[in-house]
């Protein structure tokens, strides 16, 4: 009997029928799982899909849980998915939360403490935000029976199963480094005193960002996220713009942390495939045996990437965790993880332009 | 300047040295003044020194300030630069999978069998290649009526509003009569009718098209754009002529090939129309045959009786028993007795076939051998063969057997050599030939006659067909003697043919299962 299955569907399909569907095969088997921006199979990405990945071993425990609201109430959300799950999941040692979130919200850092309010600061949270296939209007979750939007879904695991996460990026700095001198949450005003936006302009050009806020390329179309490097930190953890405001701030994709140091990244394809085999490559260190392997991969890459490198980069991930073992995954909006040793963002935070490679086994 | 300072203070020390007369108080004091001096101007010289050396850092900075700002401008260029070259390498490679999905769908077009199917193979593949997030492919009947049979992205609430909308704003009939694709955006569109469509849509953006082949407009398609940007329009709007293009062919194609599968159909209909009528046909004949049949033999039966008093009494007039009969008289009845032996064969060979035919007569099927059954035939041939001095010759090449009915078969041998000899100048020559061929023996008799002219050849077997010749004329006959010879050789399973050449003489081959 499977103990959790992870379903990636593709937003084209009528959700509610597509979930009817599923649990009319797999009975009373959890269920948690997002809409995507393309699903990813062991042969390579494809579009129009739905992916079902069973887990099931004697020694693994799983449980779902749903918090809702995600956009008015991040805290609280994150705290009734992680009550929910623990509730069913008492006495089992925890190894880790695989955490679904709606790919169009962005007040990720909230639902993650509301989480570890009730986890622990230690607890692994690891996942992808859905994502609806690039038309940026809505994402869906799902919940054993229920789909849900503006949601978040935490399926946590418990047990003698083991968890390895490997999450890179390759985008390289490319602009000069600027102070956060206003920034709140994900919001960003000032850098070095200056509004955001003009910043942006310099780089983009002021006609090119005309176009850009006019032609409604802003989430789409830039493949130049921001890169934020915390005085602690030697890694740039990403961050995509989603709006210009009139005030000349910036909405990113996630939080911004006031006094870190922010430059414009570039991206190309050779780092991407780069990225995918470390990523691939961190997963596996701790894992001796590997059971399955999903792969959450930012929709931004695969429009890097293009067809035929991205069916090349999930080449290279199962060049390193091996051409049988079973891999799914979907292309996200977002990808949760750890974030090297950055304290501000307690150890784990929502990122962008990644390629997160999750491994389960012993 | 420093070293004027000390130069000044050492004169000063000299002098207040001197003033004092070189009291030790006075020199141990200028001797402290003027170390502090000598202190004081080294320690002027490292200052002055370290000023310059942080002027030369500065600027050195300056220096670097400008590089580094001058590599940011660079980095403002590439990220220019890569945006455009990404913007372009985007949309190569949405031309290039919109090129393979126009391919992919060429080729499920071509098996579209029906008008409808065609319409309903846009599917989300194809508007997602084309770059586009939502898809209406519908089949017009009329100028104001859709069935949409692929809907992308759009629920039937929406596309059941967007037909209501296409009709009664005319926009449809607009569609179906403009053979170019229109992009309607919403920046641009000042048209209520085409707003309200965007808006029914959901979309900024839409290319509409008529699918339009030459029998007239078939069907209308709209491809609608979550985003507007990036995109050139000239370039949706070529890529949605081509599907339209190929949907148009797609549909005469389909049209084209339903005509031919109905023409078809009928054809196949009336085949068989015919075919039960002329099976019906057939067994008329059949009927009428055996009729025919039945008639003959009856005739001939009840022919033979007064045939055979005809016979009798003529041979008694011959006899003279009646009174010796003058010249002229003996040769009416040696006339009399002639025509009736002719009429006796045709009469009888009128019945076998008839019995053939009717199937009343079996053919046994035993080893008849060769010998006898050639040397009988050869032993009634044998005074005509010698009035006509013909070289007449048997090759068996190692056949020993036939497998038949040996009366019936000896009837072939000799009919066949009746014919050759009749047709055989003197002097001339008559094969015999047999020889195995599979399961099969194949006979054949050979003659150096005036052989059968070719218009003569396919009517040889039928009943009373006798060849227009010089020989003909000459000799009677009955012409049944090969239509005889056919119904056994067929009503042994076997067959038969001649191959003649007019001068040359013929050769008639039977063929014999021999097993």
């Amino acid at each position: 009997m499977p103990k959790l299955a992870i379903v990636f569907g593709s937003s084209w399909f009528d959700q509610h029928q597509l979930l009817q569907g599923i649990r009319s095969v797999l009975g009373t088997v959890p269920i948690a799982g997002v809409s995507t921006a393309g699903e990813i199979l062991p042969e390579g990405p494809v579009s129009h899909t739905c992916i079902v990945m069973l887990l099931a071993c004697p020694g693994l425990s799983c449980s779902v849980g749903l918090g809702e609201a995600v956009d008015r109430a991040p805290r609280e959300a994150g705290q009734q998915a992680a009550f929910a799950a623990i509730r069913d999941l008492r006495g089992t040692p925890r190894v880790g939360l695989l955490l679904f979130g709606d790919g169009l919200v962005t007040t990720y850092g909230d639902v993650v403490r509301g989480i570890q309010e009730v986890l622990g600061t230690s607890a692994l949270i690891v996942g992808g935000m859905a994502g609806d296939d690039l038309r940026f209007t809505q994402t869906f979750q799902y919940a054993n029976d229920r789909v849900v939007s503006q949601a978040v879904v935490g399926a946590l695991l418990g047990g003698s199963v083991k968890i390895g996460v490997g999450i890179e990026h390759g985008f390289a700095p490319i602009s000069k480094p600027r102070r956060v001198t206003r920034a709140r949450a994900n919001v960003l005003y000032e850098l070095d005193q200056q509004p955001a936006a003009s910043v942006y302009e310099e780089y983009f050009g002021a006609e090119l960002v005309r176009r850009i806020k006019h032609e409604g390329l802003t989430r789409q179309g830039i493949a130049y996220p921001l890169g934020v490097q915390s005085e602690a930190s030697t890694r740039w953890l990403l961050r995509n713009v989603v709006a210009f405001s009139d005030d000349g701030s910036l909405s990113c994709s996630g939080e911004i942390a006031e006094g870190a140091w922010l430059q414009l990244m570039i991206g190309s394809r050779e780092l991407a495939l780069d990225a995918a085999h470390a990523a691939a490559q961190q997963a596996i260190q701790s894992i001796h045996h590997i059971a399955c392997v999903l792969v959450f991969d930012s929709a931004l890459r695969r429009k890097l990437l293009g067809a035929e490198h991205a069916r090349m980069e999930i080449a290279r991930i199962r060049q390193v965790v091996g051409q049988t073992t079973p891999l799914a995954g979907c292309y996200t909006y977002g990808e949760q993880a750890p974030f090297g040793a950055a304290s501000i963002y307690e150890r784990t935070a929502t990122q962008n332009g990644a390629v997160l490679v999750v491994a389960l086994g012993s | 300047m420093i070293y004027l300072v000390l130069f000044i203070g050492i004169a000063a020390t000299l002098v207040v040295t001197l003033a004092f007369d070189w009291s030790p108080q006075a020199f141990g004091m200028a001797l402290v003044l003027a170390a502090s001096l000598v202190v004081l101007a080294v320690k002027a010289e490292l200052s002055r020194r370290q000023a310059e050396a942080f002027r030369r850092r500065l600027d050195e900075l300056d220096r670097l300030r400008a590089a580094y700002d001058q590599l940011d401008q660079q980095a403002k260029l590439i990220i220019r630069t890569d945006f455009e070259l990404h913007q372009t390498q985007e949309e190569l490679d949405r031309r290039l999978a919109s090129l393979m999905s126009l391919h992919q769908l060429g080729r499920q077009l071509q098996v579209s069998l029906r008008p409808d199917e065609v319409f309903s193979k846009l599917d989300a593949t194809i508007v997602t290649n084309f770059g586009f997030s939502k898809g209406l492919l519908g089949l017009c009947p009329s100028l104001d009526a859709i069935q949409w049979h692929s809907l992308v992205g759009v629920d039937s609430t929406v596309a059941e509003q967007l037909t209501a909308h296409l009709v009664e704003s005319a926009l449809l009939k607009h569609i179906l009569m403009n053979p170019a694709p229109t992009t309607l955006r919403a920046a641009a569109v000042i048209n209520p009718a085409q707003r309200k469509l965007l808006e029914l849509l959901g979309v900024p953006s839409v290319v509409v098209a008529g699918v339009i082949p030459h029998s007239g407009p078939a069907g209308c398609l709209l491809v609608g754009r979550a985003g507007i940007g990036g995109v050139n329009p000239k370039a949706d709007e070529e890529l949605v002529a081509i599907l339209a293009n190929q949907l148009a062919s797609a549909v005469e194609n389909s049209a084209l090939y339903e005509a031919t599968w109905t023409a078809q159909r009928n054809l196949e209909q009336k085949v068989q129309q015919r075919t039960r009528e002329l099976a019906e046909a057939n067994v008329q004949l059949l009927r009428l045959n055996k009729a025919k049949s039945d008639f003959v033999s009856m005739v001939s039966h009840e022919l033979r009786t007064p045939l055979a008093a005809i016979k009798g009494y003529a041979s008694l007039l011959a006899s003279g028993q009646f009174g010796t009969l003058g010249k002229p008289q003996g040769e009416r009845i040696e006339k009399i007795e002639k025509q009736a032996d002719l009429l006796t064969r045709l009469i009888n060979n009128l019945l076998d076939i008839a019995r053939i035919e009717s199937g009343r007569v079996t053919m046994e099927r035993r080893p008849i051998p060769l010998e006898d059954l050639l040397s009988g035939v050869h032993d009634l041939v044998h005074p005509q063969l010698q009035a006509k001095q013909i070289r007449y010759t048997v090759d068996r090449d190692g056949v020993t057997e036939l497998l038949g009915d040996a009366q019936h078969l000896q009837r072939v041998f000799l009919n066949l050599l009746s014919n050759a000899i009749k047709y055989t100048p003197e002097h001339g020559a008559i094969r015999v030939a047999l020889k195995r061929d599979g399961g099969s023996v194949l006979a054949s008799v050979s003659d150096t006659g005036c052989g059968i002219s070719t218009e003569d050849l396919p009517k040889l077997f039928q009943e009373f067909y006798r060849a227009n010749d010089a020989i003909n004329q000459q000799v009677r006959g009955t012409g049944l003697g090969l239509a005889l010879v056919k119904r056994i050789v067929e009503a042994h399973q076997g067959q038969i043919w001649v191959r003649s050449e007019h001068g040359k003489g013929s050769t008639f081959f039977i063929s014999l299962p021999a097993t």
